[in-house]
């Protein structure tokens, strides 16, 4: 899949603070891509720059092949974008915001009627419609962040720790709707709370003190799995055999339920592959107890990755 | 030209959807009908430039609680980053704003229109200092509002940028006075700063290119400026 987001080396100084250390990433069209990290490690800086509103120190960002500096309007109609807390203007009503968002986007005559009322229907705004922003709970709030963000012609979503302030209910509906947005549009999602991302993105930069430490695939055939494995037979013969099918990385020992048998954790990479280690146990001679799924969890990545202590688990 | 129209509308509604539009139209109506009742009554005769200076001082009060808000207040809830994420350049955000707020201006002087109109009724004005006298309020009131919008573009902190506008508002206004006392060049750089001595000509029916290009010249100094600390992010 082409990438639609392309950051490359990018830098970001505020005064002497150095919010982003040279952060390369790739985003593809489709996905759902989440920063994680805890905050002030420069998630909101990332975005901020990816939308256009800051430019880097150093360092470039390219929207389908524009530049967020020199071609920043352009970039600016093809992305939507949602600010952390929701600010919006609370003395307008929801309606009218929506049709001075969709004028400024482009949207031009009848249009910005049919428009706004696609995003009331698709976010459910339509009862509130006709209130004053500012007397809203913030789950309607949140909505109507991102209907504006829909507005135009956008077919990237950006998304600043959009769960925050949300009750578990209104967290859960969130993340249906991020959800149902992939496909059509490129989602790039922040969020402090391990959970979130996990739960929402196909894959998860993660972030610490501005640097990128790593992009760990969630969702299809590039999520990195593990498989448990039980056999019975000689530790090093089993090892030696394990480590010649083709896709298996590196064998952990791990703790066996049983005293005849040794456990192990394969880091596979590739499809069939549990069939594969089978046969070759089999094939080898050796007893073969059990052989299932262990997906890395991305709490323990970020453990391992941090040496810290993760962000929350999920709210809901 | 849309998108301009857009935010123009954006900014009108947030002028005159606040109660301190009608707030401040009320006070500077009053405090002139005062004014000019007292002065017509005193001098009774038929001519606005008591009133004119009367003006340009209540505006030297006026334009920092109009010119505060304009960015700060955007700055301070965030919907700046709502407004300059759309596809909008920020000259056309700077222009929408002070456009905005000019017409408030725009508006006190129309409502204040009713005094020449009284003098023409019952006596004969002289129409030259009245016409000048307007049109120089309007390019003064423009010329500290693009100040106070500089001033609200860099903070965001409402107070301040009233507080910071106000002081630089008497500096120009009074600067003219201490300037006497400085040695050659400076003396006449300090009276060519000041901002009552290009008013004054206007006020007395004098209407001097070198007047309007000054007012023209902050005016547009002060949308520049504005535009650059908008875009420096």
């Amino acid at each position: 899949m082409a990438s639609v987001i392309v950051a490359e080396q990018l830098t970001k100084w505020y005064g002497s603070r150095l919010a982003v250390d040279r952060v390369s990433l790739e985003v593809r069209a489709g996905e759902i891509l989440g920063l994680l990290g805890p905050n002030g490690s420069g998630k909101t800086t990332i975005l901020r720059i990816l939308t256009g509103y800051l430019r880097p120190s150093s360092g470039t960002v390219t929207i389908a092949g524009l530049d967020t500096v020199d071609d920043a309007l352009a970039v600016k109609r093809r992305v939507g974008y949602v600010p952390e807390n929701a600010p919006l203007y609370d003395g307008m009503r929801v309606r009218e915001f929506l049709d001075l968002m969709a004028r400024l986007k482009g949207v031009v005559g009848a249009d910005v009627s049919t428009s706004v009322d696609e995003v009331n229907a698709r976010l459910d705004l339509e009862q509130v419609a006709g209130r004053q922003i500012g007397t809203l709970s913030k789950g309607f709030r949140q909505r109507v962040a991102i209907a504006q963000a829909l507005l135009g012609t956008p077919d990237i979503l950006v998304l600043d720790e959009p769960g925050n302030g949300l009750d578990p209910r209104q967290i859960i509906e969130l993340r249906e709707l991020i959800r149902s947005l992939s496909g059509p549009f490129t989602v790039v999602v922040s969020s402090h709370i391990l959970g979130e991302i996990e739960l929402v993105a196909d894959r998860a930069a993660i972030l610490l003190a501005g640097h990128l430490l790593a992009i760990h695939p969630l969702r299809g055939e590039e999520a990195r799995r593990r498989l448990r494995v039980e056999v019975r037979g000689d530790a090093d013969r089993v090892r030696i055999r394990l480590a010649q099918v083709h896709g298996v990385g590196a064998i952990i020992a791990a703790r066996s339920s049983r005293q005849d048998a040794a456990a192990y954790l394969l880091e596979v990479n590739g499809p069939g592959l549990a069939e594969r280690v089978a046969a070759a146990l089999v094939d080898g001679g050796f007893g073969l107890i059990e052989l299932r799924d262990e997906p890395i969890d991305l709490e323990t990545l970020f453990l391992g990755l941090t040496g810290g202590v993760p962000p929350r688990s999920a709210a809901a | 030209m849309k998108r301009f129209a857009a935010l123009l509308g954006k900014e009108h509604r947030a002028v005159f959807f606040s109660p301190i539009a009608y707030a401040l139209i009320a006070v500077f109506l009053l405090l002139m009908g005062y004014t000019f009742t007292s002065i017509l009554f005193v001098n009774k005769v038929a001519s606005l430039a008591h009133i004119f200076f009367q003006m340009s001082a209540l505006f030297l009060l006026m334009v920092p609680i109009i010119a505060m808000r304009l960015v700060a207040e955007e700055r301070k809830t965030g919907t700046l980053e709502v407004l300059l994420t759309a596809p909008v350049r920020e000259i056309e955000v700077v222009l929408a704003k002070f456009v905005a707020s000019m017409t408030l201006i725009a508006v006190m002087l129309a409502l204040s229109v009713s005094y020449p109109v009284v003098l023409a009724v019952y006596g004969h004005p002289d129409w030259g200092p009245v016409y000048s006298g307007y049109l120089g309020l309007l390019l003064f009131a423009g010329a500290l509002l693009s100040i106070g919008l500089v001033v609200s573009s860099l903070t965001s902190n409402q107070i301040v940028a009233a507080v910071i506008s106000l002081g630089i508002f008497f500096l120009l206004w009074m600067i003219d006075s201490v300037g006497y006392l400085l040695p050659d060049p400076f003396d006449t750089v300090s009276v060519n700063l000041s901002l009552l001595a290009h008013l004054s000509p206007f006020a007395l029916g004098s209407v001097f290119l070198s007047d309007v290009g000054f007012f023209l010249s902050v005016i547009l100094a002060g949308l520049l400026l504005s535009v650059r600390a908008l875009a420096r992010r």
